[in-house]
Order: structure tokens, then sequence, then C-alpha cells
């Protein structure tokens, strides 16, 4: 059992998904009640995973056997694995993503159209999601990359709001091009990569393995990507457009500015779960692509563009927010406010400092956290009254107190108020882009401080918003319906509350899990700068 | 008193921490209906909090500083550790912590007596004293900084406690946002410290002395802090606006403790500020002491003048610690706390009665508004002796604990001056702010006090019940000199003593002060009834509209233009980008349509049309068989004959 935990996680809702499709379409409780379980079993799962776990920066409970092996003849033997396992990055944004999609499934609860359909979808997505998470083969990440997309436009375009089929294909055209151009440099590390254990012999074993090609030994001399040798493209060696196809493609899922404007549209089309589930899950596939392939394949590029990717961070960060402070609905300002937090977590990459990738880590399960928590806060006003637009609403706090309460926890969470989960991600980040010009010269400090006012920013949007959606005299537009505004039922503190727990106890108690991510970040942190500075010092 | 166990330290410092949390959390559970309980537990709760932090403060004074931490989290190579530090400092701020939320908790429950928010009332304001005891006692930046901004959150819940009202929502947000600006820069100086030295603890901190340019940036980043939460020029506006939280909540937070920490910050790492950072510290609470004094000799509402004399005063304990007295700092801290939040809780009943009188006659007008006030000596003796003791202690009478405070910072001015010109402006600057306190406080007293009432009607304004008068009186005692030193002209007693400093007392500058003080009680007395108009000092130097006009335009001008930018020129592309390409597809099926599909149908078109015409030769009548086979035969015999 132990052997095969990963694999469980991923093919259970697989098979749930299976098993719901022969299901008569009548018996809706019954799909509910398969995800339901389906989500328990994988906690039951995910939690003899997290005991076991120990501190390293190597990968646990790996799963390896043979999936694709073909031999082409002259041109080699192409190899795909089906190889999975969790390090100190995957491991926490797994758990991350089991529990948030616990959460998600109990907020689909009140979804109503094609029942079936919904779950059935849910399941793909979080199989897929899973998936991406713990593949350490290439072919294999990309196959369940490109499966989320599936399930995610259709959660989009059939249950989505009123301009859903703009925001779906939006969103599918976006993440496609992304994937395009991850496409391209996948096949351009296949054809350089070889496999160094079944190559002996004089036969040549192309591997999709993630693991061979972190190892610049394992570049075969002349080819494409040959690090000693890189073929000259334009102003750059290949390897580093290959980074800056890697960068683009994952940060278009981040999402990075200029490449976001997919995200608000997909947020305020998207039902309250779907929402979540991007929110705190998807988008953190493009840190984690970054950190799991552009950082340790390409290390000397990422040391090379490291500034750029600093500026870009920086850039989400204000950009993000000043966006957010100008939204007239309650869901896109929440969107805007992630793109300015995961302006974060490439800030903290960026850096290429123990801190910063630590950080970066942190960001990405704290925001996961508390952006699931503040999309499930616009469901329940949008539940209610169907209606997001901040300036609809005035002093909600006298009919819905507690629903304030928690509002107010998720909004100072997310600005990052100490005590919080967020706190602690911004200060590593802070720290390690601080760090860097000291370190490793990839960053300046001033980079630092400018985002910095990001944190002024934030405060401002979000306590403009609660004077006006909470405070002051409760009044409501003409078309509202007063009565309508009553405070939260038991399944949404059921959703809400333990989001809030968690955000307080990461924020007041973070060495459980930096023991986790620290070894991880330590380990990629010495592989890019080592390998970094031995592939610039070749000749 | 014999020296304590540790462990015996460590509990009662445990107890005064966690009680006045569990009085947070204790208001939170309790049912809406029961929430009268609130208005019994926490106030008893935080009269335990107070006697054992005064109890193990006291016991413990003068003794080596302790400190216990423990392993919270490590931050790459940095390991953060959580936990306590007792020194002198610490246990003056333990006292006044714990005995003004004390006190302000039992007038509290006078005060907001029948509020609807009563749970939520206490509830913040037990996790205030929390967070600020925990400010106090923390031995490192990380938990300094922790503490620092949930003394903020806390702030922002009370001054906005009456929701409803928009100026109090408006008023909260203010001030989170203003803190934030100097939590930024906070936040950059403590980290560029902990970069440098690898460390956040402050005790290990001060045995690394270095002077660089990077120490200096650092310090200033973190007097950045100081500005925000002790109201310093630039960021001074809030606190007034702050007013319009509850009046206990003003005494407590915006005038006694939490806007002091700023101060406790810079006493606590004095250390780290360079010579030339301490300058710009000096410059920063001079220009602050003489605005806000400046402004509270024209405002006319109650809270108003009270806030900007809190203003006015913490300035001068920057300029203290500025000028490399922090122990003066720290005195005046320890007195103004007292006598401040005597005069808030005086303040409050006087809103409290004149409000209540107000609403039994169906009357209204501003009772904030001390020209709408006068002649409350009649009826409010009481409060109006408070009143009066702590006003001459605030303007530094002598035989007032101010009086020996203010002139531990005037000594600290006069011996730092013995160099540059500038060092006297800032000399001069303060005995002016000092001239200028006794001149807005006798103003205050005067039309408030003194002469007839000038509401709008007779109203029947009866004293503040005795919940609320109990308090005043502790603070009122407190007032006096006798909490600082046993001689009432020199301040080096039991209190100063004991904060290891140096500055010598100076009989000169007592005899002065004095003089001054009563030169300038004479000047207020002769200038009473007249009245200072000035639109540029009643709105603080039109600071707030200089901030208006800038950052909150630029910002939202800026917000717009990236909301445009995403709009207009990112979604702008892309949409571009999908019309070239259902363009392209278009005219590619336009090619495919007429083009690719006209060729096909053109041959299909030509063989139709050459079949018609073979088949118009085969009409199926005879005689035209037989003329086209006789064409034939002819056209064969030409052929083969010629």
């Amino acid at each position: 059992m132990q052997h095969y935990l990963i694999s469980l996680l991923i093919f259970t809702p697989l098979v749930a998904a299976c098993i719901c499709l022969f299901l008569p379409k009548k018996f809706e409780k019954a799909f509910r009640a398969v995800a339901l379980i389906v989500n328990v079993q994988q906690i039951l799962w995910l939690l003899p995973m997290l005991v076991g776990f120990r501190a390293s920066g190597m990968f646990q409970f790996v799963e390896r056997s043979n999936w694709i092996t073909l031999n082409l003849g002259s041109w080699g033997v192409l190899k795909a694995e089906y190889l999975v396992g969790v390090d100190g990055m995957s491991l926490p944004l797994v758990a991350l993503s089991v529990f948030v999609l616990l959460i998600a499934t109990i907020s689909s609860w009140s979804i109503q159209k094609n029942v079936k359909g919904y779950f059935v979808l849910l399941l793909i997505l979080n199989a897929a999601v899973i998936g991406s998470f713990v593949a350490l083969d290439f072919l294999l990440f990309y196959l369940f990359f490109e499966f989320m997309l599936l399930p995610m436009f259709f959660l989009i375009a059939i249950w989505g709001g009123p301009r859903r089929e703009y925001a779906s294909i939006k969103f599918l055209l976006y993440t496609l091009l992304g994937s395009i151009l991850i496409l391209v440099v996948m096949i351009g590390l296949y054809t350089s990569v070889s496999d160094p254990v079944a190559s002996q012999g004089g036969l040549l074993v192309h591997s999709f393995n993630l693991l061979h090609m972190m190892e610049p030994m394992n570049f075969i001399s002349n080819t494409i990507l040959d690090p000693n040798n890189p073929w000259q493209i334009g102003w750059f060696n290949a390897r580093y457009w290959a980074f800056l196809l890697l960068f683009i493609g994952f940060a278009i899922k981040l999402p990075m500015v200029p490449l976001h404007t997919w995200l608000p549209d997909a947020h305020v089309e998207a039902p309250t779960p779907v929402s979540v589930i991007l929110a705190a899950i998807l988008l953190k596939i493009g840190g984690y692509g970054l950190l799991r392939i552009a950082y340790p394949i390409f290390p000397e590029a990422a040391m090379h563009f490291g500034m750029f990717v600093g500026i870009m961070g920086v850039l989400s960060i204000i950009y993000g927010a000043l966006n957010a402070m100008a939204s007239k609905d309650l869901k896109r300002l929440i969107a805007y406010s992630s793109v300015s937090h995961m302006g974060f977590v490439l800030l903290g990459a960026a850096s290429v400092t123990e801190e910063g990738i630590a950080g970066a880590v942190y960001q990405m399960v704290s925001h996961g956290i508390i952006s699931a928590m503040l999309f499930l806060i616009a469901g329940v006003l949008y539940d209610r009254t169907h209606d997001r637009i901040i300036d609809h609403y005035s002093g909600l706090s006298s009919k819905m107190q507690n629903f304030t309460a928690l509002v107010l926890v998720g909004f100072f969470a997310s600005m990052g108020l100490p005590g919080f989960s967020g706190f602690i991600a911004e200060v590593m980040v802070f720290l390690g882009s601080f760090r860097s010009n000291a370190t490793n010269g990839v960053l300046h400090e001033s980079l630092a401080v400018i985002a910095t006012s990001g944190l002024i920013l934030s405060a401002a949007y979000y306590l403009w918003t609660l004077q006006r959606m909470f405070f002051g005299p409760f009044h409501l537009k003409a078309n509202i319906e007063s009565d309508a505004i009553v405070d939260l039922t038991s399944r949404e503190y059921v959703m809400l509350v333990p989001l809030a727990i968690a955000a307080l106890c990461f924020g007041i108690f973070p060495q459980p899990m930096l023991d986790m991510i620290d070894p991880f970040a330590k380990y990629l942190t010495a592989l890019v700068i080592d390998h970094g500075k031995a592939i610039t010092l070749n000749p | 008193m014999e020296a304590m166990t540790q462990h015996t330290v460590l509990f009662c410092l445990g107890t005064s921490l966690s009680l006045p949390l569990l009085s947070a959390m204790l208001s939170l559970v309790v049912r809406e209906r029961y929430a009268w309980i609130v208005s019994v537990t926490s106030p008893f709760l935080m009269f335990v909090a107070a006697v054992t932090a005064v109890f193990v403060s006291v016991s413990t004074w003068n003794e080596p500083s302790l400190q216990f931490n423990c392993a919270w989290f490590q931050l790459g190579e940095i390991g953060v550790r959580a936990g306590v530090l007792l020194n002198n400092h610490t246990r003056i701020m333990l006292i006044v912590v714990t005995t003004v939320s004390a006190l302000v908790h039992i007038y509290s429950t006078g005060y907001m007596a029948g509020d609807h928010g009563l749970r939520k009332y206490f509830s913040a304001l037990g996790f205030f004293t929390f967070a600020m005891l925990l400010l106090c006692v923390a031995d490192n930046f990380m938990l300094i900084f922790f503490a620092w901004e949930l003394v903020g959150f806390s702030s922002y819940l009370l001054i906005g406690h009456w929701s409803e009202k928009p100026e109090a929502a408006a008023a909260a947000k203010k001030a989170f946002i203003f803190n934030r600006f100097g939590d930024a820069g906070f936040l950059i100086g403590m980290l560029l410290i902990a970069i440098s030295r690898n460390t956040f603890d402050i005790n290990a901190l001060s045995l690394v002395q270095s002077h660089n340019i990077l120490d200096t940036a650092a310090a200033l980043c973190i007097f950045c802090g100081v500005i925000g939460k002790s109201a310093q020029f630039p960021l001074l506006t809030w606190l007034p606006d702050a007013m319009e939280g509850p009046t206990p909540v003003s005494a407590l937070i915006h005038a006694a403790t939490m806007v002091a920490a700023g101060i406790f910050l810079i006493v606590r790492v004095h250390f780290i500020f360079t010579p030339e950072a301490l300058n710009v510290v000096v410059v920063f609470g001079a220009l602050t002491a003489l605005m806000a004094a400046l402004s509270a000799c024209v405002q006319h509402d109650l809270k108003k003048i009270l806030a900007y004399s809190t203003i006015s005063q913490l300035g001068l304990m920057v300029t203290a610690a500025g000028v490399g007295d922090p122990s003066a700092a720290m005195l005046h801290l320890f007195t103004h706390a007292f006598f401040k939040a005597c005069l808030f809780l005086g303040a409050g009943s006087i809103i409290h009665a004149v409000h209540h009188a107000q609403s039994k006659s169906l009357t209204h007008f501003d009772v904030q508004d001390v020209r709408n006030l006068g002649g409350l000596r009649r009826d409010m003796p009481f409060t109006a002796i408070a009143f009066l003791i702590a006003g001459a202690s605030l303007a530094g009478l002598p035989f007032f604990s101010g009086f020996l405070s203010k002139d531990a910072i005037l000594s600290a001015v006069f011996n730092w001056t013995n160099g540059g010109t500038w060092q006297y402006l800032i000399l001069i600057n303060t005995l002016i702010v000092s001239m200028l306190t006794v001149i807005y406080m006798f103003r205050l007293f005067w039309n408030v006090f003194m002469g007839e009432f000038r509401g709008a009607a007779e109203l029947d304004i009866h004293e503040a019940p005795m919940v609320m008068r109990g308090p005043i009186a502790v603070l009122m005692i407190c007032s006096i000199w006798l909490i600082v030193s046993f001689s009432p002209i020199h301040f080096d007693g039991w209190l100063y003593s004991g904060l290891n400093t140096t500055a010598p007392h100076n009989t000169i500058i007592v005899i002065v002060s004095a003089l001054w003080v009563l030169l300038s009680l004479l000047l207020a007395y002769s200038f009473r009834n007249k009245t200072l108009q000035s639109e540029f000092l009643f709105r603080s130097f039109y600071l707030d509209r200089v901030y208006s006009a800038t950052i909150i335009k630029g910002t939202s001008y800026l917000s717009q233009l990236t909301t445009k930018t995403d709009v207009r020129w990112i979604d702008g592309g892309i949409h571009l980008l999908a019309y070239v390409q259902v363009t392209v597809a278009n005219l590619i099926g336009w090619f495919d349509r007429f083009i690719v599909d006209g060729i096909v149908n053109l041959f299909a078109w030509l063989a139709n049309g050459i079949g018609a015409f073979i088949r118009s030769f085969q009409e199926g009548k005879i005689q035209l068989y037989v003329f086209w086979s006789s064409i034939a035969i002819v056209i064969f015999l030409i052929w083969t004959l010629f």
C-alpha cells in the first residue's frame, strides 16, 4: 500500500469518474456522494504520506514503471516512463490540492444543472491536477497538464455566468498557447537528452525523465540544447530560448502580467467551486512548473534572466494590485489580487536563494488557502443576490455579522497580516530578494523595496472594499431584495472556517511546512547555482 | 523584596499576557443575549492581569534583564526565536499597558453600556491589550513586527467600532493604510538588519556595533515604522481622524499605549540608530511637535485637541530619543500615558454626560465642539478637578509628573546642543512647544469648564457614574509628581535612575522651565478671550489635501490606467489577434469556396458543357442521325480524298 499511495491518489478519482458515467442521470445525490467519498479517501491516503515524508531534497514514494518504449532505429529509442514521486515542493501542493478539492466539492452542492456531467468533470480534473504535481516524466507531466484544460473548459463553458463562452474560449486559447511553447521545449529536450542507464552499449535511448534532464552530463553532445555547445538562434543560444519559452508557457498559467487577462474573465464567469479550484490549485501549476522544470533544467538561463523574471514579478505585484483597486466586481478584484500575490512567487523564484524559493513555495500554498477562502466569500454573496458589484452594497456588517468577521479574516490574511500564512511567505520572499544581490548577484535590492508597495496597495484595496460593502449604513441597490441578505449557513461555515484555521496555523506555526519545503529549496538553490556556474564557465 | 525565581517571573508574565487574550476569546464565544457577562469578565480578567504585571515588574525592578525564548521557525540561515525579554523598559511598559488597559476596561463598562457591539468591543480591546503586551515584551524584531501589525489591526477594528458611521469606517481605513506605509519601511529595515547580522534577536544585535551607510538606511527604514505608528510628520493626520472611535479606545490606544509603541521601539533598539539617523529623528520629532501643537491651538473638537496634543507630545518624545536620551523619552511616555488617558477619559465623561442630557432634551448640537460647551465645572465638579490636574500635568506645571518628564527632555536637548546652531533651533522649538502646550490646554479647560454653558438649551447634565469616575480618579492620582520621583523638582527619581542613563540633572533648567510655564500660563490667561482662526492650521497644514492630490489621485489614476491597459491594449490586442485570425480564416474560406472550389467547379462545368454539347448530337430522331451520318461520310470522303 505504502508504495502505491501516489497512484491511488491519481487513479481513484478517475475510477470514480468512470463509475459515475454508468450511473443514471437522475441519481443526483449519488454523484455528490461519490465525489465526497473520493475526496475523503484521498485525504486518508495523503495522511501516511505526510507522516512518512522525511525532510530531504530527495523524491519519495517514487513509483516507476515502463510506459512507452519505441525503437525508432537510427533515431534511437523513445522512452517514456510512468514515473511519479513527491518532494518538499510537490507534497505541500498535493496536500493543498486534496484539501481544496474537498472544499470545492462541498461548495458544488449548490450546482443544479446537469449534476452528473459536472461531477464527472470535477473528478477528471482532480486526477489531472494531482498527476501534474507528482509526474517526474516530462511526457507524463505534459499529459496531465493538458488534461486539466478539458474539464476546466467545460466547467466554465457550461456552468459559468453570462459571458461564459467568451471566458472559456479565452482561457482555453491562452493556456493552449502556453502548452505549445512547453511542447516545443519538450521535443527539444527529448532530442537532446539520453537516458544514462539505458543508453549503455551503443544504444541511444532518448528519455523524457525530468531528473535526467536536470543533469548536464546527460545531454548528447552537439544536439540543439547541449549545454556545452548549444545552437545559436538569433540573439540567444537555444537553451536561453528554451528557458524563455518554458517561462512564458508557465507564466501564462501563473499568471504573469501582461499574460494575465484570461484570469479575471475566467474567474468572473466560472461558478464558485471552479473559481476556487482555478485560483487555489491551477495557478500553482505555473509556479510549480517553473521551479520543477524551467529552473533546474536551464539553470544558467535562469540566472541570466533572473533580473527579468524578478522585474516581471514586481510588475505583476503592483499592476495586479492597481487593477484590483479599480475593479467594480468583487470577484474581479479577488482575481486581480491573485495576480498580485502570484507575483511574489515569481520574485521569490527569481532570487535563486534558499529563502526566496522556499518563500515562493510557501506563497503558493498560502495563496491557495487564502484565495480559496476569498472566492468562497464572493460566492456566498453571489448565491444570495446574484450580484457582485461592490457599489451595490453598503453596510452588510449589520445584517451578516459572522460573514463580515470571516471576510475580515480573509481580507487581512490576504493582505499579509502577521499571524496568517501570507505574511511568512512574503517575508521569506523579501528576505530572499534582499539577499540575492549579496549571494548570487541576480536581483537588485531595489526590486524588493519596490515590491513592498504591493503591501500598501493590497491594504488599500481590501480596506476600501470593506468600507464600501460592509461598513456604513445598510443599503442595497434597488433590485436586490434585502430578505436575501442572511448570515452564513452551516455548509458555508464548514467551507470557510477550516480555511481560516489553516491560514492561521501556517501563519503562527510555519515550521512544520518549512521543514518540508526547506530541504527542497536548499537543494534547488544549490543545483541552479552550481550547474548554472558550471555551464556558463564552459567555453 | 527577595529575588523571584525565573519560573515565577515567567509564570506571571505568561498570566498577564494570556489573560487579555482569554478575555478576547471569551467575549467572542458568549451568546449575544448574555453580552452583559462580557462587561463583568473582561474588566476582571484585565484587572488580574494588571495586578500580576505590576507585581512582577515592581518586584524585579532594577534586576538584570531576563530573557526566555524558544525556537520558532527557520528562515533559511536565520533562526527566528520567539521569546520575551524583561528589562526595566519592558517593566515600565508592562505597568503602563496593563494598568491603563484595566482602567479603560472598567470605564468602558459604563461608557459603552447598552452598545450593540459590546462583545465585539471587549474582544477587540482584549486582543489589543494582548498584542500590545506582546510588542512590549518581545525579544526579537520578528515578534515585535508581528505584534506591531496586530495592534494596528485591533486599532482598525476599534476605530471602526461604530462601523455604520461612514466617518468611522473611513477613519479606520485611513489609520491602517497610513500605518502600512510605515510598516513597509519597518519591514525593509528589519530585513536589512537581519540580513547583515543574520539574526532578529535584539540582544544579539546590540552586541554588534557597526556604523556604515547601510546601517543608517536600515535605521531610517525602521524609523518609518515609528513615523506611522506614532503619527509623526508626514503621517500624522490619521490620529485626529481616529478620534471617531469610542473615547475609551482613544484613551487607551490613541493616547496612552499604541501610539507610544513607536517611541518604545526607538528606545528599545536605540543602538541601531547611527548619529546621522538620529539627526533625522530629531528633526522629524521637533517638526511634528511644533506642527501638532500649532494645530491643537486652533481645533474646536474636544477630542481632536487632545489628539493633536498627543501627536505633539509624541514628537517631543521622538526628539528626546533623537538627541540621545531615550530614557527621557521613556519617562515622558510613562507620565504622558497616565495624564493623557485621564484627559481622554475625562473628555469621554463630558461627551457621555452632555450627550445623555442632549438626547433627553431633544436638541441637537455637536457635543464634542468646545464652542458649544462651557461652565461644566458646576455640573461636573469631579471631572473638572480631574481635568485640571491632568491638564496641569500635560502643561508641565510644577508638582505634576509632566513637569518632571518635560524637564528630563529639556535637559536632554540642552545637553545635546553643544555643537551647531541648528541644535539651538531644536532647543528653542522644544521651548515653544512647551509654551503652546500650556496655551492650548488652558484654552481647552477654560472653554469647557469656565464661563457659561453655550449649548443650544438648558440641559440637565450629571456627573458620570461611579464606574467611570473611579478609573479617572486613579489616573488623576497618577498624574502628580510622586509617581516618578520623591522630589517634585528632581526628575532623576526611582524611575529614571532605573533606565541606565547618564543625562545629568540641571537645576537651572528646572527653574527656567518652571518660570517659562508660568509665563506661558500668564500669556494664555491674558489671551483667553481671543480665538485664533486659521484654516491652514485647522486642517493640519493641508497635509490631507496634499495626499489626496498626489498619492491618492496618482494611485487612482494609475489604477484606471492599468484597467484601461488591460481592456484596451492587452485584451484589445488579443481581440485584434482573434479578429485577424477570423478574417484570415474567412479569406481562406472565401479562397476555398471561390478559387479552389471554383476551379473544381469550372472543370465540372466544362465537363458538363461538353457533355451537353455531345449529347445534343443524340436527340433520338432518325432524320437527324441520317443527317449527321451523311455529313460525317461527306467529311470522311473529303478527308480521305484530299
